[in-house]
């Protein structure tokens, strides 16, 4: 493989790496945006995701099959399932909290993973699930670059994903709703804007695409566990800092940029692949040294 | 009243152990099983206690040895050094000619001074830790690969396939580095060349970047040297990106979860494995007395426990007398001992001298000996 080969390659792989964390990092920066919660459990509503995707999945493969067909109703059916879920987590742990301290919810937050991935290590003792799919690995090849065409189908629905919130955000009234309450939330409510209808729908939807990111990686990576969120709700935590928290554009471009940036910084020479976390977190670290907005965030005035 | 019996129980169990040691006249002869029968090992250590009684019972039915029968007295070591040094003291004032068993190495290890002490040969069965090499007082004779061998049979494996150049990648805790860095070294004082020595992070999903290396390095085979959950990915992982060279793993991802996961494309790839009853042909006859016996097929170091016990009977045959100085001299004499394991011979450090790692492939979704 030639360095060209392995440039293209790395770039492929960072954009498939990239496109997991942006979906992610989505759900993020919208609470975030719209209720200045960092919402710690985030990572485990995508583990949470990958189980219902496994259930659904299970249950609906008789009738449609495993193949593409039956990923794509079960997805439907359990982002529907977990965004409930999500709204559920908001409605018991956080509403109470609105009007607490800024750290007492962030606090919660934490509870909230706790449970969540507590609740599924004692259902599944543990264990790593297998996911009843196997879509084999034929793909296209250019020169050494070798591409499949389950990443190829990944990568486009998540953009399609990606577009139909953008498409929901900028041109509709509950998109229009959400970006007004992130600016006042007590101007909103004199204009007559229904606040909590409108923090419980960006729960729902964050929460559905954190789903779709964990069915896709189960079906992607083929196996799933309770502690797969952890790792990934940091990681889209710091793509959406590189991307300006609250900034939704910015969550899309932090991923695919911390996908890269992983993929290629163990191409450095001494860097072996063991060392792609310590290069995301010492990128997060640098830039709330250097530049916490982010690359298309606000300056605002924040007193936590 | 009181007094006076606990008077005759003190005489009558005093009477019953100098009758113990002088039973031997009396045409039994005792061996000692020591094994966990307590603790979160007991399933293994039941399951090596029933195989050895299985091979006793086979002896005896047979006439048993030097005419005399083989009664068995068993030890709990509970896979605990302390517990283990209580049942072999036990096992020794019973006055057993030799011990069969050992199951977890850190509970064998400090009862090899013990047994040095009091001149019993032990047969090791299953533990197999490098560290009791060095401890071992000339009586304890190991009949299961040490850790070395398995690299051994890992470098025979590729070199059978006409492998030249080798990844290795393993997870950065203790066991699956060593086994990473003795292939390494093996595969290197062959001649061989390791082309990639990487590292991944437990938990990790996502190998993509690490699979880009290894590829553009083009070994002709990955030695993957940790367990199964990651060791899937990283096989699926590798196919995606289109390596088509062999894949071999460890023993630690020797496991039907692994296939589960990897799908299709676990199709041929190798692991090595301790010799259990599933791949042994000539534990066929085995496993049907075993399962008929216990109702329960028979577990991992059955068949390395009941080749123990099997071993140590012939040992004694051909030293002709129970005396352990003729026993250990005949033990280590051994020349090809016909196990059902696998032929049974041993180095001058008493440890097994080949390696009794089989190789596994995988074969329509399902793990198969590769001859």
């Amino acid at each position: 493989m030639s360095t060209l080969d392995i440039f293209f390659q790395q770039l492929a792989n960072g954009l498939i790496l990239g496109s997991f964390y942006s979906m992610v990092a989505l759900g993020y920066t919208m609470v975030y945006g719209i209720i200045k919660l960092l919402n710690f459990a985030h990572g485990d509503i995508y583990m949470v995701g990958g189980f219902v995707g496994l259930i659904t999945l299970s249950l609906l493969s008789p009738f449609l099959g495993a193949g593409w067909a039956g990923i794509l109703v079960a997805m439907i059916i359990s982002m529907i399932l977990v965004g409930l879920l999500g709204v559920l987590i908001q409605r018991i742990a956080y509403v109470p909290m609105l009007s607490a301290p800024r750290l007492s919810i962030l606090i919660t937050a934490l509870a909230v993973s706790m449970v969540l991935y507590n609740f599924v290590m004692s259902m599944t003792s543990g264990e790593y699930k297998a996911f009843p799919v196997d879509l084999g690995y034929e793909g296209l090849e250019f020169g050494n670059v070798f591409i499949t065409y389950t990443q190829i189908i990944l990568v486009s629905s998540t953009a399609t994903l990606m577009l139909v919130l953008h498409f929901f955000i900028s041109k509709t009234m509950y998109g229009k709703a959400m970006r007004a309450i992130a600016i006042d939330q007590d101007a909103c409510r004199l204009m007559g804007i229904n606040v909590k209808t409108i923090i419980a729908m960006t729960f729902f939807v964050g929460s559905a695409l954190a789903c779709a990111a964990g069915v896709m990686a189960g079906v992607y990576y083929g196996s799933i566990h309770f502690f797969m969120g952890f790792l990934i709700g940091l990681k889209a935590f710091t793509a959406a800092v590189i991307g300006g928290i609250g900034s939704i554009p910015g969550a899309v471009l932090g991923g695919l940029i911390l996908g890269l940036l992983e993929a290629f910084g163990t191409q450095l020479p001494f860097i072996g692949s063991e060392w792609k976390d310590v290069f995301a977190f010492a990128i997060l670290i640098l830039l709330l040294l250097f530049k916490p907005t982010g690359l298309l965030g606000k300056t605002e005035i924040e007193r936590m | 009243m009181l007094r006076k019996s606990f008077l005759v129980l003190i005489s009558l169990s005093l009477a019953c152990v100098l009758t113990a040691g002088s039973s031997f006249a009396a045409g039994e002869v005792k061996v000692g099983i020591m094994i966990p029968t307590t603790g979160g090992t007991a399933t293994d250590g039941k399951d090596m206690e029933s195989a050895i009684k299985l091979a006793v019972d086979e002896i005896n039915a047979s006439g048993g040895l030097l005419g005399k029968k083989i009664v068995t007295t068993t030890g709990d070591d509970a896979c605990d050094p302390q517990q283990a040094v209580a049942a072999a003291s036990k096992l020794i004032s019973e006055g057993v000619v030799a011990v069969v068993g050992g199951y977890c190495s850190g509970a064998t290890l400090p009862t090899l001074k013990l047994y040095g002490e009091a001149n019993v040969p032990i047969v090791i069965a299953a533990s197999n830790s490098t560290a009791l090499v060095g401890a071992n007082p000339g009586i304890g004779f190991m009949i299961n690969s040490t850790g070395d061998a398995q690299a051994d049979t890992a470098v025979a494996l590729f070199k059978s396939a006409g492998v030249k150049s080798i990844a290795i990648v393993h997870m950065g805790e203790a066991y699956s580095e060593d086994l990473a860095s003795i292939a390494k070294q093996k595969w290197e004082a062959a001649g061989n060349k390791v082309v990639a020595y990487e590292v991944v992070n437990k938990g990790e999903q996502d190998f993509s970047s690490l699979v880009t290396t290894i590829k553009s390095k083009r070994p002709d085979a990955v030695f993957w040297t940790a367990y199964y959950a990651e060791g899937a990915l990283l096989i699926k992982q590798l196919k995606q990106a289109g390596y088509r060279g062999t894949i071999a793993i460890g023993d630690g991802s020797n496991s039907p979860k692994l296939i589960e996961i990897a799908g299709k494309a676990a199709e041929g790839v190798y692991c090595f494995s301790n010799p259990t009853v599933d791949y042994l042909p000539a534990a066929k006859t085995f496993a049907a007395d075993f399962k008929a016996k216990y109702d329960v097929a028979p577990g991992p170091y059955s068949t390395l426990s009941y080749d123990g016990m099997k071993l140590l009977a012939d040992a004694v045959k051909r030293a002709g007398s129970f005396d352990a100085d003729a026993i250990k001299k005949a033990l280590q004499a051994t020349d090809n001992y016909e196990g059902i394991a696998g032929p049974i011979s041993f180095t001058d450090k008493l440890t097994l001298a080949r390696s009794n790692f089989v190789t596994l492939q995988v074969k329509d979704q399902k793990w198969m000996l590769h001859q």
